[in-house]
């Protein structure tokens, strides 16, 4: 593990972007997730990890609100953006996903071209008043998620007919054009080769200047290499939050240094 | 010996080499199992399948090819004249050999040979055991019926020879070959493939005679009416006396018209109830509402035909077509495509709903993650995503469409019109075809065989749907693997 980067990088705003108390996420009778308190800084990328099933991705689906769509599912506590509770019935649901992005697991583009791919969300939330306006979201979106070069000669082939790395690029471009304030990633690595990895690692760094990110990863490695701040799930209970350069190398709970050494998982 | 008796030996013996071969394999290694390559009922199953398969194969094809060769050599010993053509000497020579089997069960065999030298005599004696002859016996057709008794007799006989022969030489090889290593489970899987591949032929066999049968009518049907007449003219007039105006038009015009009407009403309905089903409802109402579009499916057509001869029809006559001034007529194209839409819903909707069903969540999950809301994402994402299987579906409706008779005739009645009328009488393909085949002219006329062409017409046209269908299907099917 390269510890002298994660010893040298800061954090450079203490702002909470989003702020969890007291969250609990029930599915059916299944206690998922136990009183998670956390808070998502502002123009930070923050690590989930923990072994299956300790409901880190659980809470990821909470700050965007996919669960909805989860019948069974029931979320209790507080989760803020911006000091507004999400969970508010003044909310709307679709707002607010176009304000916290999310990527997911497995590469899953639309059955549309590359262009229409990325142009879906600034389309369906009118972002652009023209083509040419539409034309440049959709230029800026690929060459932020460093796709441009690969796909600028086919913007109309489909985008199921790129691989696997490239696919997961074109979700993220397509996450970013919609112009969200919080980018939720869900293990957005575990289908790609470590090339398309180390690609997709380098795009979470430079998005960094402009969003929050929020990355789910089973690998410790990855949220060593990409964060700033990791917290670490065990059994539906949030064990420990912090700087990632402490939790990987003084942390506090034995559970920690238990997962991270290898001997829990 | 009867059929149903060779057969029931055959899988007798089959059964017995099952024993046998099971027994035989297991004593050659002593009551070991462990020390045979496969377990003890695949060396049971080599045997009775070496004895069943070959020996039922050449009974079936026995019976097909044996009818064949012997008219081939009855026909030529009828005289030229025989009683008109061909085809009715060989119908009454087979009316009166099937009479003298009837006779032989009642007759000592004595008098039966003595009534073979006496026609009058024997028409009388077949007249009372239930075989009415439209003339007196000619003696030569009588001549040809006994040699033909006896000959069919004798080729049953070696018939039954031949299979148990072949049934007595699998059964023997099968078993001598037993050994604890012959790979018998192999074996076995061979001929399971063999009997697997016979099965697929029949079902190609079959579409194959289907077609080859209407092209070889078809063909008959050219031979005596003009190919242009048939193509290219826009009157259906068939006349019992002959000169009938046989034009293809005014059938094909409205078999379009009620399937496009039929279409128009079934595809948005049906395809709209399978978007709230798959996508909006929730598991109460789908797992009611889904059994309860299905149980239209399974209305037979007729009773929908009533359905529009007695409730639709007069309904549109009354309130639509006569104050509209259309025409006073209650069979219309109109009544049959509504009928017909609704019947064709749960089609559309049931397999629509499966389809939109197969869409991976994780496509619905990007779309919302995105902040689309969920018409959104049926729109833009769902249902491009299900288009190829929602073109088969509809395409499937209009094959179905084009080839439904029973509501067409009972709600739009059999007038052949080239109108654009929707109100107006008209009638299909299909229900021509049954009109011209059920009516009472000659079988050799062109009012008879125009139905095999309209049939083969009728063919190519759903036969082209389905091509489309296939292209469309395959063009967009990679779309979200």
């Amino acid at each position: 593990m390269n510890d002298m980067r994660i010893l040298e990088r800061d954090v450079e705003t203490q702002t909470a972007k989003m702020t969890a108390r007291g969250v609990q996420v029930y599915y059916g009778d299944n206690h998922a997730l136990k009183d998670v308190d956390i808070d998502i800084l502002q123009n930070t990328v923050t690590a989930f990890i923990g072994p299956s099933g300790c409901g880190k991705s659980t809470f990821l689906r909470c700050l965007n609100r996919m669960n909805d769509t989860v019948a069974s599912a029931r979320v209790l506590g507080q989760i803020l953006l911006e000091g507004e509770d999400i969970y508010d019935k003044r909310v709307d649901p679709v707002t607010l996903r176009a304000r916290v992005g999310m990527v997911f697991q497995k590469p899953n583009p639309f059955p549309k071209s590359i262009y229409d791919n990325v142009a879906y969300g600034p389309k369906i939330h009118g972002l652009t008043r023209s083509k040419a306006d539409l034309d440049e979201v959709v230029e800026t979106a690929l060459k932020k998620a460093a796709l441009w070069n690969e796909v600028k000669d086919r913007l109309s082939a489909p985008g199921t007919g790129l691989s696997g790395g490239q696919q997961q690029r074109l979700c993220i471009a397509r996450a970013i054009a919609t112009s969200p304030e919080v980018l939720l990633m869900d293990e957005p690595c575990s289908a790609l080769d470590p090339i398309a990895t180390a690609q997709v690692e380098e795009l979470i760094d430079e998005l960094r200047s402009q969003f929050s990110v929020v990355i789910v990863t089973h690998s410790m490695q990855q949220a060593a290499r990409v964060s700033q701040r990791t917290a670490f799930f065990h059994l539906g209970n949030l064990v420990e939050f912090g700087e990632t350069g402490q939790i990987f190398t003084n942390p506090r709970d034995p559970r920690t240094e238990s997962y991270i050494t290898g001997r829990i998982g | 010996m009867s059929l149903g008796l060779l057969t029931l030996i055959v899988l007798g013996l089959a059964a017995f080499g099952f024993l046998l071969g099971r027994g035989r394999a297991l004593s050659s290694v002593k009551g070991d199992p462990r020390a045979l390559h496969s377990l003890p009922a695949y060396y049971g199953w080599s045997v009775a399948l070496a004895t069943a398969v070959p020996a039922l194969l050449v009974l079936a094809a026995w019976l097909f090819v044996q009818p064949a060769l012997l008219q081939g050599q009855i026909a030529a010993q009828l005289p030229a004249d025989a009683a008109g053509s061909t085809d009715l000497a060989m119908a009454d020579l087979r009316r009166i050999a099937s009479g003298l089997d009837r006779l032989e069960g009642s007759l000592p065999a004595a008098d039966l040979a003595a009534l073979t030298q006496d026609p009058a005599a024997l028409r009388g004696q077949l007249a009372s055991a239930g075989v009415a002859l439209g003339a007196e016996i000619d003696p030569a057709v009588l001549k040809a019926a006994t040699d033909y008794r006896a000959a069919a007799t004798r080729g049953q006989g070696a018939m039954v020879l031949v299979v148990a022969l072949i049934a007595a030489a699998g059964f023997a090889i099968a078993l001598w070959r037993i050994r604890p290593d012959l790979r018998a489970r192999n074996l076995v899987e061979q001929l399971t493939t063999l009997v697997l591949i016979g099965c697929s032929l029949i079902a190609v066999a079959t579409t194959f005679g289907i077609v080859a049968s209407l092209v070889f009518e078809s063909v008959h049907f050219f031979r005596i009416y003009d190919f242009g007449k048939f193509f290219f003219s826009t009157t259906w007039n068939p006349k019992f006396g002959g000169g009938s105006d046989l034009g293809l038009w005014p059938l094909v015009w409205g078999t379009l018209y009620v399937s496009v009407i039929a279409l128009v009403v079934s595809v948005p309905i049906g395809l709209m109830a399978a978007i709230y089903l798959s996508e909006y409802a929730g598991r109460k109402v789908r797992s009611f509402a889904k059994p309860a579009i299905e149980i239209l499916a399974g209305i037979p057509t007729i009773v929908y035909g009533l359905f529009a001869l007695i409730t639709v029809g007069p309904f549109l006559r009354d309130w639509f077509a006569q104050p509209l001034g259309l025409g006073a007529s209650s069979s219309s194209v109109m009544t049959a495509g509504l009928v017909m839409g609704i019947m064709l819903i749960p089609f559309v909707s049931s397999l629509s709903d499966d389809i939109i069903n197969a869409v991976p969540q994780a496509m619905r999950d990007g779309s919302y993650g995105l902040g689309a809301t969920q018409s959104e994402t049926v729109k833009q994402v769902v249902l491009p995503a299900a288009l190829p299987g929602i073109v088969g579906a509809v395409l499937l409706a209009a094959s179905r469409a084009i080839g439904e008779t029973m509501i067409v005739v009972m709600g739009a009645g059999a007038a052949a019109k080239m109108s654009l009328n929707p109100f107006e009488a008209m009638t299909t393909v299909t229900v021509k075809i049954v009109s011209q085949l059920t009516g009472d002219t000659e079988f050799a006329s062109p009012e008879t065989l125009v139905a095999f062409a309209l049939g083969l017409t009728l063919f190519c046209f759903t036969l082209a749907l389905n091509v489309l269908a296939l292209v469309i299907v395959r063009k967009y099917r990679e779309q979200y693997e």
